[in-house]
């Protein structure tokens, strides 16, 4: 043997030895983390030891969220919606102001002893539905987490609410997922969403397309998977409703970077677009749309969901996009006492994260994380009785940058939505729909088809009852 | 090399101890860790299968699980997934199964008449194919993927008795293990490994070299449905993300970790990565960083040992026996495909 080959084996050998210390480490792991929930938490809190000696489940709180993918650049933002309410509401203190991942410290259900014990190992997902899942599974099976905050995306949600009925001694909290299947049609009685779905978003839009631009035909694009759909399906009820058309439905692969193809085949003699094009998606696509169209601006021409009012697309996009019209469930530029309050308690707890108030990725984990205290609240911290936290939680009433929001009896937010003009500055609101429900006034119920490419229908008649008040 | 006398009693304390491991181990473990590590495994099986015995490393083993999958959420009723056949879930899982292996021939008509890299190409085409099939064919895959997919009656839930399922994929394993180094005995198979060693010198002793190839692909196709089917009944759920890029590489990593030319390499090789990827997020340094480390692991053992772990297991049992015979050549520790599957 020469020199070489026995380095090349000594090598091998603690590559080996190695692989075998994790693979033992993680066998040890997960034999410490029994079947059951309460056995895995470990105490590491003297408040979480006192409620385990007077009998009581510890509360061990989980965060799922995107790491990777599509939405990976909104991790962050996620953590600190999550972090800033424990912050506000549990008594936490932030380990790092700068940095959300450092995590908080000293979370109490508020008004007890009790502690709550937060799992540090995240939830880290990548927006496909089969690694929320796995990741779910993790966090409740082997972390032991019995409130679950997350997940964010849509097909996502709809996997992991079906996945809370096989738990029922575990309470799940929405992060920002917004398809409305999640909590319409699966209606899992232990999956709460305390932030409207992308359908309650659009309330108002199709009204404002119909009798102030005077649009009477137009076409959707949007990327090919739930939330889209959810979202456009908003939309298209509610234009249809008032007797407009829709000529035809585009649906780009979620993740697309090149929307060339797409872009020249849109029709031009219609009245406008309906765009719900997200994530890392949408500058590519304002631009080239622009770019072929040979305008610099999409005012008058097209109308947004969720994604073109976002803080971070408005910087990247500027004034392609200003005089865009778009639905949206938080208002940037607000100066009541409820944003003001919401913004306050960002700042307080994550100073540099405050330019992301009007965020819904951080307003959504904000305010399920809130709920899930308030529901704590409610029961005096003891989650013994799971069932009896849910009736509680289902009760809460929380507070948030647009003011109280309740969840409806398949456990999905109600609350205003608003109709923003996109500026140099952020958005500015042109008006509010009050009181917006899943059902979007009637339109969805768990026997209506779900959204999909096709569905809704496009149907004259019966509009919500919001779109008659808005006029020019 | 372990002397071929033990080979047959060290597998069978390997599957004993297996077989017991629900007993000790928690639910989790024997649900997220070990199940999925058997169903990987046998899905990289397929894969192995190829590599060892054609020589064929095939990038469409995902998109054949896929279309597994999704034909039984269709066929068996699942919501999302189209609901007329409404079948019993044991003759839609059949069906699944000659839909795949039906699909797996027809990829390896096309694909058998290439080699190397234009084989990996147009099996890689073919995956994306399937993945794209998917996502745009949402009749055949729900807006949302197929979701509440559920298991034979007589396997009980795959949440509250996990062990079930689990037995049902060790016996599939050790099946699979012993069918693939069977196949390598007999007379196709080693038809099917000349032609991997000179598809030109089998051709002119007679052999139909395409036909055989296209078999031996319905054969992996064959295989990979059965972690297909597997994969649903456990997981209860599948959507076009599950067969995306990501898990076609993953498989792959899968195979090389473990030892792209041995079949055991595929459970070690899964065994691994599942407890990587279940792990790694609990070290502070990688948190979220789990691809990174992953690929960095990956990396140092196709460095090290271009053989993956069952490389280096081979390698050092050599030098340990060598270390009795010092006048014994010095074996390269890649574990060659003549070794492997064939080899006892």
């Amino acid at each position: 043997m020469n020199v070489r080959d026995k380095r090349w084996g000594w090598l091998s050998a603690g590559l080996l030895i190695i692989i075998i210390g994790i693979v033992a480490a993680a066998c040890g792991g997960s034999d410490s983390s029994s079947s059951s929930a309460a056995d895995t938490a470990a105490a590491d809190t003297a408040a979480a030891d006192t409620a385990a000696a007077a009998g009581e489940k510890k509360i061990v709180m989980g965060f799922l969220s995107n790491c990777e993918g599509p939405f990976g650049p909104f991790w962050d933002a996620t953590l600190a919606g999550y972090y800033t309410a424990l912050v506000q509401f549990a008594g936490a203190t932030p380990v790092d102001p700068a940095d959300p991942k450092a995590g908080v410290t000293g979370a109490m259900v508020p008004g007890t002893d009790v502690a709550i014990e937060l799992n540090t190992n995240y939830g880290c997902s990548d927006d496909k539905a089969d690694k929320a899942l796995s990741e779910a599974k993790r966090l409740v099976e082997q972390e032991g987490v019995n409130i679950l905050i997350g997940p964010l995306s849509g097909d996502e949600g709809i996997a992991v609410a079906n996945y809370a009925k096989t738990q029922p001694d575990v309470t799940f909290l929405n992060g920002i997922s917004g398809a409305q299947d999640t909590t319409l049609k699966v209606q899992a009685p232990n999956f709460f969403r305390f932030f409207s779905d992308g359908a309650q978003w659009t309330a108002g839009l199709g009204a404002y397309a119909y009798n102030v631009l005077g649009w009477r035909n137009a076409v959707t694009i949007g990327d090919d998977y739930s939330f889209p759909y959810t979202q456009t399906a908003g939309f298209v009820s509610e234009f249809c409703s008032l007797g407009g058309k829709i000529d035809e439905r585009i649906w780009p692969a979620l993740g697309e970077t090149d929307y060339s193809s797409y872009i020249a085949k849109l029709p031009d003699n219609v009245d406008g677009f309906f765009l719900d094009v997200g994530g890392t998606g949408t500058v590519q696509f304002v631009n080239q749309f622009t770019e072929v169209n040979g305008n610099d601006s999409l005012q008058g021409k097209v109308m947004g969901g969720a994604f073109i009012s976002n803080p971070a697309i408005i910087k990247e996009l500027g004034a392609k996009v200003e005089g865009v019209v778009a639905g949206s469930a938080l208002p940037s530029d607000a100066t009541d006492a409820n944003w003001t309050a919401y913004s306050d308690a960002i700042k307080a707890a994550y100073p540099e994260m405050v330019g992301n108030a009007a965020n819904i990725f951080l307003a959504g984990y904000y305010n399920n994380a809130q709920a899930a205290i308030l529901g704590l609240q409610a029961v005096g911290g003891n989650i013994d009785d799971a069932a009896a936290f849910q009736a509680a939680l289902a009760g809460v009433e929380i507070a948030t940058g647009v003011g109280p929001v309740t969840v409806d009896a398949n456990r999905n937010a109600v609350g205003p939505n608003y109709v923003v003009e996109v500026n140099a500055m952020g958005t500015k609101t042109l008006f509010t729909v009050e009181g917006v429900d899943q059902s979007f006034g009637g339109a969805f119920s768990a026997d209506t088809p779900n959204p999909d490419r096709d569905n809704p229908e496009c149907v004259a008649g019966n509009p919500p009852p919001w779109a008659a008040s808005i006029t020019k | 090399m372990i002397p071929a006398r033990l080979h047959w009693p060290i597998g069978a304390v390997v599957v004993v101890v297996a077989a017991l491991l629900p007993i000790v181990m928690s639910d989790f473990t024997v649900s997220q860790i070990l199940t999925r590590s058997l169903i990987l495994g046998i899905a990289a099986a397929s894969l192995i299968f190829l590599a060892s015995l054609g020589g064929w490393v095939s990038l469409a083993q995902i998109g054949l699980y896929g279309v597994a999958g999704f034909a039984v959420g269709n066929l068996a009723q699942a919501d999302g997934g189209v609901k007329v056949f409404a079948m019993d879930m044991w003759l839609a899982a059949l069906l699944a199964i000659i839909v795949t292996v039906v699909i797996g021939l027809i990829i390896g008509v096309v694909a058998s008449r290439s080699e190397g890299i234009y084989f990996l190409m147009i099996t890689l085409a073919f995956g994306v194919i399937i993945r794209l099939l998917f996502e745009k064919a949402t009749d055949l895959s729900g807006f949302g993927g197929i979701n509440q997919i559920i298991q034979p009656e007589v396997l009980g839930s795959a949440q509250l008795q996990p062990e079930r399922i689990y037995w049902v994929c060790l016996v599939i394993s050790v099946l699979v293990y012993l069918g693939v180094r069977y196949f390598a005995r007999t007379p196709f198979g080693l038809a099917f490994q000349g032609i991997r060693d000179n598809a030109a010198r089998m051709k002119a002793l007679g052999y139909n070299v395409t036909l055989i190839r296209t078999i031996a692909f319905g054969i992996g196709a064959f295989v990979a449905a059965l972690a297909g089917v597997l994969n649903v009944w456990w997981n209860t759920q599948i959507s076009p993300g599950t067969i995306d890029i990501r898990p076609v590489i993953f498989l792959l990593m899968i195979a090389i970790i473990g030892g792209l030319y041995r079949i055991e390499g595929a459970w070690v090789g899964a065994l691994i990565y599942v407890i990587l990827d279940n792990r790694l997020r609990s070290i502070d340094l990688v948190g979220e960083r789990v691809a990174t480390a992953l690929g960095i692991i990956f990396l140092l053992i196709v460095l090290l040992s271009p053989g993956g772990v069952m490389g280096i297991l081979e390698s050092l049992s050599s030098r340990w026996r060598r270390s009795d015979e010092p006048d014994q050549p010095a074996g390269d520790g890649d574990g060659t495909a003549a070794a492997v599957v064939a080899g006892d």
